[in-house]
């Protein structure tokens, strides 16, 4: 008995497997989406952050001190002055044609003040269309002042030895390290996180869309694929094992070797990313089962579930911090199996935590598990339970009397058509 | 004239009357917009985000380090939640993502700063979540700045400086930052003003293939071709003209809910802004029909416009910009309906421009609306010789 549960088994996940290989809308899910979205995502952020934004530069002053202040802000690795205007005007109009996105203005006293030993002023401008452009500016111009004060400070004070003033001028030093992505990059923060989304999302919609045809055809009476006269338990299972075989190859692909080829933060241990891998591809097979029990047409699932991916990324707390996310949103999310999912890769392969320190995310990933299993093992019962499904000759039947009435009623409207439209 | 007209309005009942028949159009059309805007703008609610969780190591212990500690908790941006024992204590916190930076104050600190040896205190932060590292890392910089200042502020004071030349003194260039249209670094403004009309946009897309693709899919095309007499520019206007409507007032809803109920910077006024809305509406319905006219399979050309609208989320630059990009990703921006609309709200909406500063991106718009007209016979012959099989 045990040995013909699990032949049947078997021949559900090949049956099965067999479909989605067939079916190239489910390819381009299971296969296509996920082999070329993680290449395309991590080119376009692989810059990591912005360098050299072009800005312009406003020197009333024509000082010495001014024009060492510019040379130094175009020296560094931030910004680059693409041009000298004469005045404001000039520089705005530059800004609003898109050719610069800040201004360095030093007004005409600059070098007076600090002749007389008063603070003297920089203004500078950012343009807010990105924050990035801003984030530049602000670095590269502090980055210059700080150099350049303690310059000047170390030149007043005379009379002390060079170790004494660096203590004068500065008495506590303060070093800052962005750990577990030292560029402060864009790739390194957003892609992990896409890369698990993209496991769930594609998931979803291979799995609905595959759920969606054997709905579409029971209705039109046709044959259903696969075996539907076998225990909704053992269907449910070998479902399961093709998806999750499928998906082995996906997470091998999408979270080691993609990241490998872009050079991205790895510092997981193996062992630890499989056990992790285990309860997310579970979650998200019973998950994509669970919700494919509500998709009635098979494209009618793009519509919603791909628009639901922007929410679902911000809603795991990657961009906006999980720590100002409203109460009403982050218990919201524990629906989704990509929340924990994209909070516990990120960290393993970030931050190099151990399968120990990610424990909340693992345990709520095994509790989805289950509850999506269970909700999955209903489903089944109701859509495959010999007693609970229609008679499939009956419905077959009544399909075709109906497919035939429509033909018969609209046949003739539809030659008409053709041969008045048809050149 | 008048007959064509009729034939648009018996088009657009009759496709307002499949619309009804299909839950997924309200979903779509209404729901999933709406959902968006209320999700991403209760989200970000509170516009920069305050008190991020962070720690400390205090292997000083003295009242100069406690005093360092109570001046950095003072900022708004961060939170010190909890005090550390060591170095690699504080460092698991954040691996398990309790804590999101920590201060380290090294024992001795206090002594080297009385035998004035500059002793150096390292922050730290969790970069990998890129917001709230930035965040802090400002509060920091703020924090450093301000403690030397404050140190030798008061030292200077005692010697009968002014306050005027101390701080002379002590920061002879300071730089004055202006961010130009959103100088609270607002997140919400920054990204809703695009995720919103992205979202839109990408329903829009999703909406109109799957309405066009579905009369060759239930067999009706024919019918469908027959109402408009055969025109296939009328049967798509027809058909197309219920949904610009309904989603233009989607756009008009975020609009008010932006600009007029959460304030967000409106230079501009409402009309430049309400023009680019309703445009971006018809132009990602070109688009799409321009792809569902290309490729005659509801599938690929559903699949097409989803790469195209999701694509469109980090190409059009608001977060991340398109100079920083790869070259062949720059050019392709200009393909993306949304990379306009986001270009006309940085320079009406944001910057408050004169409109001959926009005129080319409503062109292109408009482009994008004019882009069917090139291939939607090919749509024509498709809806004739479809032969749907059951």
């Amino acid at each position: 008995m045990e040995n013909n549960w699990f032949k049947t088994l078997i021949s559900v996940a090949v049956n099965e497997m067999n479909h989605a290989l067939k079916d190239s809308g489910v390819l381009l899910f299971f296969v296509v989406v996920p082999l070329l979205y993680p290449l395309l995502y991590a080119y376009l952020y692989n810059g990591e952050t912005i360098h050299e934004v072009p800005v312009v530069a406003v020197d009333e002053c024509h000082s010495a001190e001014s024009r060492q202040f510019l040379r130094k802000a175009d020296g560094t690795p931030d910004l680059k002055i693409i041009s000298y205007c004469a005045d404001i005007g000039e520089a705005r109009e530059l800004i609003r044609r898109h050719k610069a996105y800040g201004l360095i203005h030093i007004p005409s006293d600059f070098s007076k003040e600090l002749a007389e030993g008063r603070q003297a002023t920089v203004n500078t401008y950012s343009d807010m269309s990105g924050l990035l452009y801003y984030k530049a500016l602000l670095s590269g111009c502090t980055q210059v002042s700080l150099s350049m004060n303690r310059e000047i400070k170390m030149t007043r004070l005379s009379g002390m030895s060079d170790r004494e003033k660096e203590v004068m001028t500065k008495p506590i030093e303060y070093d800052y390290v962005a750990m577990f992505n030292p560029q402060n990059g864009f790739c390194t923060f957003l892609i992990p996180a896409v890369l698990i989304l993209l496991i769930q999302q594609t998931m979803v919609l291979g799995v609905s869309l595959l759920a969606g045809t054997e709905r579409e055809r029971r209705m039109k009476g046709l044959e259903i694929i696969g075996d539907y006269n076998t225990s909704p338990l053992a269907i449910l299972a070998g479902r399961g094992m093709c998806y999750f075989i499928i998906y082995s190859g996906i997470c091998l692909y999408t979270l080691c070797i993609v990241p490998k080829m872009f050079n991205l933060i790895q510092l997981w241990q193996p062992q630890d990313i499989i056990l992790f891998c285990i309860p997310y591809i579970l979650s998200c097979v019973f998950f994509a089962i669970s919700i494919s029990y509500f998709v009635k047409e098979r494209e009618s699932c793009f519509l919603l579930f791909v628009f639901a991916s922007v929410p679902l990324l911000f809603m795991s707390g990657i961009s906006w911090p999980a720590s100002n996310i409203p109460a009403f949103w982050k218990w919201f999310s524990y629906i989704f199996p990509s929340t924990f999912g994209i909070n516990g890769f990120v960290r393993m392969t970030n931050t190099g935590a151990s399968l120990y320190q990610i424990r909340h995310e693992y345990i709520c990933l095994w509790i989805q598990t289950g509850f999506y299993f269970m909700m999955s093992v209903m489903i089944y019962i109701r859509l495959f339970r010999s007693d609970y499904m229609p008679d499939v000759k009956y419905i077959r039947q009544a399909a075709l009397q109906r497919i035939n009435r429509r033909k018969e009623k609209i046949g003739e409207r539809v030659n008409r058509i053709r041969t008045k439209f048809d050149r | 004239m008048s007959v064509r007209k009729s034939r648009i309005y018996i088009l657009g009942r009759r496709e307002l009357g499949r619309m009804t028949k299909r839950p997924i159009y309200l979903l779509a059309m209404i729901c999933a917009p709406l959902f968006c805007f209320i999700f991403f703008t209760t989200l970000m609610d509170e516009g920069l985000p305050s008190n991020i969780p962070a720690g400390v190591v205090d292997e000083d212990n003295t009242s100069l380090s406690r005093q360092i500690l109570r001046n950095l908790d003072s900022f708004q941006q961060t939170e010190i939640v909890q005090q550390y024992s060591n170095f690699s204590e504080a460092r698991s916190a954040m691996q398990e993502g309790k804590i999101y930076a920590f201060y380290y104050i090294p024992a001795g600190t206090t002594e080297k700063t009385l035998r004035s040896e500059q002793p150096s205190i390292s922050f730290y932060t969790n970069a990998s979540y890129l917001i709230a590292a930035s965040l802090m890392y400002r509060d920091m910089t703020m924090m450093s700045e301000y403690a030397a200042a404050g140190v030798g502020r008061e030292t200077m004071m005692a010697r009968g400086y002014t306050m005027d030349q101390a701080m002379g003194f002590l920061q002879p260039i300071r730089i004055d930052m202006r961010a130009v249209g959103n100088p609270w670094l607002n997140y919400s403004i920054y990204l809703n003003n695009t995720l919103l009309p992205a979202a839109l946009m990408l329903m829009i897309m999703l909406v109109t293939v799957f309405s066009v693709h579905t009369e060759l899919k239930d067999g009706t095309s024919y019918e469908w071709l027959d109402e408009a007499d055969g025109n296939i520019v009328v049967a798509a206007i027809g058909k197309l003209l219920p949904q610009t409507v309904i989603f233009s007032v989607m756009s008009c809803l975020y609009l008010i809910w932006l600009y007029g109920f959460l304030g967000f910077p409106l230079r501009s006024g409402l009309l430049p802004m309400l023009l680019a809305a309703v445009m971006l509406v018809m132009a990602s319905q070109g688009f799409a029909l321009f792809i569902s006219s290309a490729i005659p399979s509801l599938r690929w050309a559903l699949s097409l416009c989803t790469l195209w609208g999701v694509l469109s989320f980090p190409i059009c630059g608001f977060s991340f910009p398109v100079m920083a990009m790869p070259p062949a990703l720059q050019a392709l921006s200009y393909f993306f309906p949304l990379r306009y609309y986001f270009l006309i709200y940085v320079d009406q909406a944001l910057n408050g421009l004169s409109l001959s500063y926009s005129v080319w991106y409503y062109t292109a718009l408009l482009g994008f609306m004019m882009l069917p007209l090139t291939d939607i016979r090919l749509l024509k012959r498709t809806a004739l010789k479809y032969e749907y099989t059951y």
